[in-house]
């Protein structure tokens, strides 16, 4: 019909028939383009006839009595008015995504009205870099990444997290040689069922012999501003080993480095090992089961032994994201709030009774894709230090318990002083700069927001959201070395520590 | 084919045959040895990251991803599907269900038969190690203490300043150790040994985790589908958000004076929503036939905007030999290239182009496109595609530039005697007398650009064939190698195809009959 509408135009115009077929095309294309978005049935949307007999009715009916204001019956979801209903949302393939592959799953975003992409990522740079390009609207990331995103090292963004994804899940591996090394250093340890936690003590020799030898021992983190570089640092660092300190000249953090750590991508851990590029790494699950499935490498120590119930992933988004999208935001920390739920829903005896099935949807080759039976070792809180030991770690992924999810200023400045103690924050900072940061990236404002949304659905319970917090967790010393931490006052735990940089308060 | 048809027509049989016996015979047969090969190589590389896998394992791993592939599209329907179909789906999936109930029982008892099976095997097969090395750990221990023994009886023997009799023991002591470190690696052979038959697992127990997989996969996703068919289906979205509309419009035309503007506002964004939902897209992951076709709308794209710059610079150096000259250094300098290079490069470039890709008008205007709106065009995708062209341009400039420079000089000297103008004597005599140099350029630089491009995706986490492998890789799980096995052979197979469709349109533009090689 097109064409013959247009034919005797083109004729006249003297368009040669090549032209006119161009045109057509593009017409076509446009044509069909707005059938895609055709809009739907909206007949409902006028104040139509229908409505006004029934209001008629209602009115004859309701004479006299005055009208009630207009309340929400109480439906399942309130869902709100989302800026953007669809949502492209990043992850690393480890198993602490959960929270985002369930909701999604299980239709907890759906439920909020959001149709939601969740895409796997090649490594956090990519993963922090396409959430900062708009590319993804948020993402799954380390703890240490909206901080230092916010503070500019590295990338330089304000990111935001007003939820906190899971706590633990991460474990230190060495590979075989070290670990028959470290048994004949430390006798203690060759037996089948070694005391837990296993410090790195036991390293020493093994890196004074290496240091002789004119090298130095190799261990690799996911990270420079990962939970697990921290840790690692942590772990060696409470035995006396010198893991390096990050300064202006120094971006790789080797500087005085007794060993040297350096960044490889979660997945490609298991590898790097097995090639004996590194004789060690921190990094999270699957990836230490796996080294464990393979044969390997060793985990000496998880992370819920250098600090019990340590916060790890964190849900990312821009600022400018979440300043265009406030009701989108709340309707994602919804969903995510129930997923963390769901996740951690145990039974009377204290079993939790969603993991299998989380499992087998994390095992789907777009999600984390590891083997269902690899996964099912962490996730239903159990751990293989060796394949003769296994062990029963409840507490190894927490997703909801202990208030878990709360977006903790105190847990932010933890961070905060591991850069400052590895001098990845170069210069000294007051305290007070420690409390603004953290408020500025860690939003419990929106948090709040969604838990009274789910409260008044009644899908979670007044006791599971701390409601009267000021956002810092009791001082803490449940720590490998037994130093106190307390949010409130982070130079003073930042001059608690042997090894790192330490400040004068201000 | 020719010979096949040939032969129909009963045309000199005997050469018909015996081209039939080179030509399908012969590849087929080396073929058909390099799968043997393969299945009986396969299973003997073993390595701690897992097994190399078998033709067997590997068409089924490409079933599994065909069966997501199938399934995820299923799931898609089942979010726009109208009320009557929906219904019959819903039966469908209802019944289907409800059998494989059945059967997950039956599945999960035969895991838990196969894995008591195997621990039994294991157990024994471990004692029988263990106290095979207690074995061996005694007697070592015998010997050592033997040894040790010896030494003792000699160093008391030892007169005080005799050289030659220490210099015995000193070498009596040296053997003494080098014994003790390698009965202590015997022994640690041994250990490896145990941890090695504690893992093991018997095929009976795979196959049978294998059958629970599958069916519990399958309850899951025939439970998903009934939900998306139940709750999650659009005109079902809309008819809800319809009613409570309705509803708000009705507490609206009944609100009191204080609530008039609270129940206004309600209205107004009830009818947001019902626009959102009737607007609403399923979220579908990337499945590999999607992925396929992804990378090839990106390669195509690329090799566009190769063609469009080398074609016109590439004539341009045929002409003169002066900008042959000039441009001599840049060709020498880029073409060596590689795509990891240039991709870095190519993601800043464009990422300074669409800062906010959500609210480019050329990001929207590509959605909007019918056959590639699908494909979700992001800078990833740009970037890649212009690696392809900068990685695959130069096969074509530099044969147009020799197809240009090599025009029959008779051909000239008639446009010349013609008083042909400069753009009637290239495009009447130079561009088609060069043709089938540039199409030979062409072919080369598709062929250039396929390759460049899995690099590419798999750099920028463009999704694509590129982006499966490496997400197959970071999965690590046992069947990852297979996967990757089987995009060996899309590759390939894809590859193939490119390259025949640039043969057909190579020939079809020689005019003297050049049999284009292979």
């Amino acid at each position: 019909m097109v064409g013959r509408i247009l034919s005797p135009q083109l004729a006249r115009t003297g368009l040669s028939p090549i032209v006119a077929c161009l045109l057509l095309v593009i017409y076509s294309i446009g044509a069909t383009g707005c059938n895609d978005n055709t809009a739907a049935d909206l007949s409902g949307l006028e104040l139509d006839d229908v409505v006004l007999e029934e209001t008629e009715r209602t009115v004859s009916t309701a004479e006299g009595s005055g009208s009630e204001p207009p309340q929400n019956e109480p439906r399942g979801t309130h869902q709100l008015a989302v800026e953007k209903n669809s949502l492209r949302f990043g992850f690393i393939k480890l198993t602490d995504c959960a929270p985002l592959v369930i909701a999604k799953e299980k239709g907890f975003f759906q439920d909020e009205g959001l149709q939601v992409e969740v895409i796997a990522q090649p490594n956090w740079k990519t993963l922090l870099d396409n959430v900062i390009s708009g590319e993804l609207d948020g993402a799954h990331m380390l703890s240490g990444q909206p901080l230092a995103a916010t503070i500019g090292i590295g990338t330089q963004a304000h990111v935001i997290t007003a939820y906190t994804m899971d706590l633990n899940g991460n474990a230190i591996t060495v590979s075989n040689s070290v670990w028959e090394q470290m048994k004949r250093h430390a006798p203690e340890l060759a037996k089948p069922q070694v005391q837990h936690p296993i410090t790195a003590h036991a390293l020493r020799p093994i890196i004074d012999e290496k240091i002789a030898a004119g090298e130095k021992l190799q261990m690799a983190m996911v990270f420079p501003v990962s939970t697990h570089n921290y840790e690692l640092r942590y772990w060696l660092a409470a035995a006396g080993i010198h893991p390096g300190l990050y300064s202006a000249t120094d971006v790789g953090g080797r500087t005085e480095a007794e060993v040297e750590l350096s960044v490889t991508p979660p997945p490609m851990m298991p590898a790097t090992l097995e090639a004996g590029n590194i004789q060690g790494y921190c990094v999270g699950e699957p990836w230490n089961q796996q080294a464990v499935a393979k044969g390997i490498g060793v985990p000496v120590a998880t992370n819920y032994d250098i600090w019990n119930n340590n916060p790890e992933k964190v849900f990312g988004v821009t600022a400018e994201w979440a300043d265009k999208n406030p009701q989108t935001h709340v309707a994602v920390i919804k969903a995510l709030i129930r997923a963390g739920k769901w996740l951690d829903t145990a039974d009377h005896a204290g079993n939790m009774i969603h993991r299998e099935e989380a499992c087998r949807i994390l095992s789907r080759p777009n999600y984390v894709g590891a083997d269902y039976e690899v996964l099912k070792n962490s996730m239903t809180g159990f751990f293989y230090f060796q394949s003769t030991d296994r062990r029963a770690m409840p507490d190894f992924n927490v997703f909801f318990k202990y208030h878990c999810t709360y977006p903790w200023y105190s847990d932010g400045i933890w961070f905060l002083t591991q850069m400052r103690r590895w001098g990845q924050i170069t210069e000294s900072k007051p305290a007070a700069w420690y409390h603004e940061i953290a408020s500025k990236v860690y939003r419990p404002d929106v948090y709040r927001q969604a838990a009274q949304l789910l409260l008044d659905e009644g899908r979670v319970d007044t006791k599971e959201i701390p409601w009267d917090t000021d956002g810092y967790k009791p001082p803490t010393s449940a720590f490998i070395d037994g130093i106190s931490f307390d949010g409130r006052d982070p130079i003073g735990y930042l001059n608690s520590h042997t090894i790192g940089n330490k400040d004068n308060a201000l | 084919v020719v010979p096949l048809v040939r032969l129909g027509f009963g045309e000199e049989p005997e050469r018909q045959l015996r081209e039939i016996v080179r030509l399908i015979l012969v590849p087929m047969l080396a073929f058909a040895t390099f799968l043997g090969l393969w299945t009986v190589l396969a299973p003997r590389h073993k390595t701690k990251s897992g097994e190399v896998p078998t033709p067997a394992v590997v068409w089924d791993a490409a079933s599994h991803i065909w069966k997501f592939h199938v399934r995820e599209s299923r799931k898609e329907q089942a979010f726009t599907l109208p009320a009557a179909e929906r219904q019959q789906e819903l039966v469908a999936a209802k019944e289907r269900l409800s059998l494989l109930v059945r059967y997950e029982s039956a599945a999960a008892e035969q895991v838990a038969e196969a894995e008591s099976a195997n621990t039994e095997r294991v157990a024994s097969a471990v004692t029988a190690l263990e106290t095979r090395r207690a074995e061996v750990a005694a007697e070592i221990d015998e010997q050592r203490q033997a040894r040790q023994a010896s030494l003792e009886t000699e160093a008391q023997q030892l007169a005080p300043g005799d050289v030659t009799s220490r210099q015995a023991y000193l070498d009596a002591m040296r053997n003494h150790l080098a014994t003790t470190e390698q009965e202590a690696r015997q022994l640690a052979d041994f250990d490896s040994q145990i941890a090695a038959a504690r893992t093991a697992k018997s095929p009976s127990l795979h196959r049978a985790n294998a059958t629970l997989t599958g069916i519990v996969e399958e309850m899951h996703y025939l439970r998903t589908l009934i939900e998306q068919l139940e709750v999650g289906n659009r005109h079902l979205k809309v008819e809800r958000e319809i009613a409570s509309l309705k509803t708000h419009q009705k507490e609206f035309l009944l609100a009191s004076a204080p609530f008039v503007a609270t129940a206004a506002q309600q209205v107004l964004q009830a009818e947001s929503r019902v626009n959102a939902a009737a607007m609403s897209q399923y979220a579908k992951p990337w499945t590999l036939p999607m992925q396929i076709a992804r990378s090839v709308a990106c390669v195509f794209a690329g090799f566009l905007l190769g063609t469009l710059i080398a074609v016109p610079v590439g004539i341009l150096c045929g002409l003169s030999e002066t900008f042959m000259a000039a441009m001599t250094p840049f060709i020498a300098l880029f073409k060596p290239v590689s795509p990891i290079v240039w991709l870095p490069i190519a993601l800043i470039i464009v990422g300074g182009f669409i800062t906010d890709p959500d609210s480019h008008w050329l990001i929207h205007t590509l959605e909007q496109l019918p056959l590639i709106g699908w494909m979700k065009i992001n800078p990833a995708f740009i970037a890649s595609a212009i690696t392809v062209s900068l990685c695959s341009l130069w096969a074509t400039m530099v044969n147009t530039a020799l197809g240009v420079a090599s025009v029959d000089k008779d051909h000239l000297n008639v446009a010349r005697v013609l008083k042909l103008g400069f753009w009637s004597r290239l495009f009447k005599i130079i561009v088609p007398s060069a043709l089938p140099l540039i199409f030979t350029g062409l072919r080369i630089s598709l062929g250039v650009g396929w390759m460049v491009l899995v690099a590419g995706e798999l750099l920028s986490s463009s999704e694509g064939i590129g982006k499966f492998v490496w997400d197959q890789f970071n999965n690590g799980a046992s069947d990852s190698f297979a996967k990757m096995m089987v995009v060996v052979f899309v590759v390939g197979v894809i590859g193939l195809l490119l390259d025949r469709m640039m043969v057909v349109l190579q020939r079809l533009v020689s005019f003297d009959g050049l049999e284009a090689s292979i």
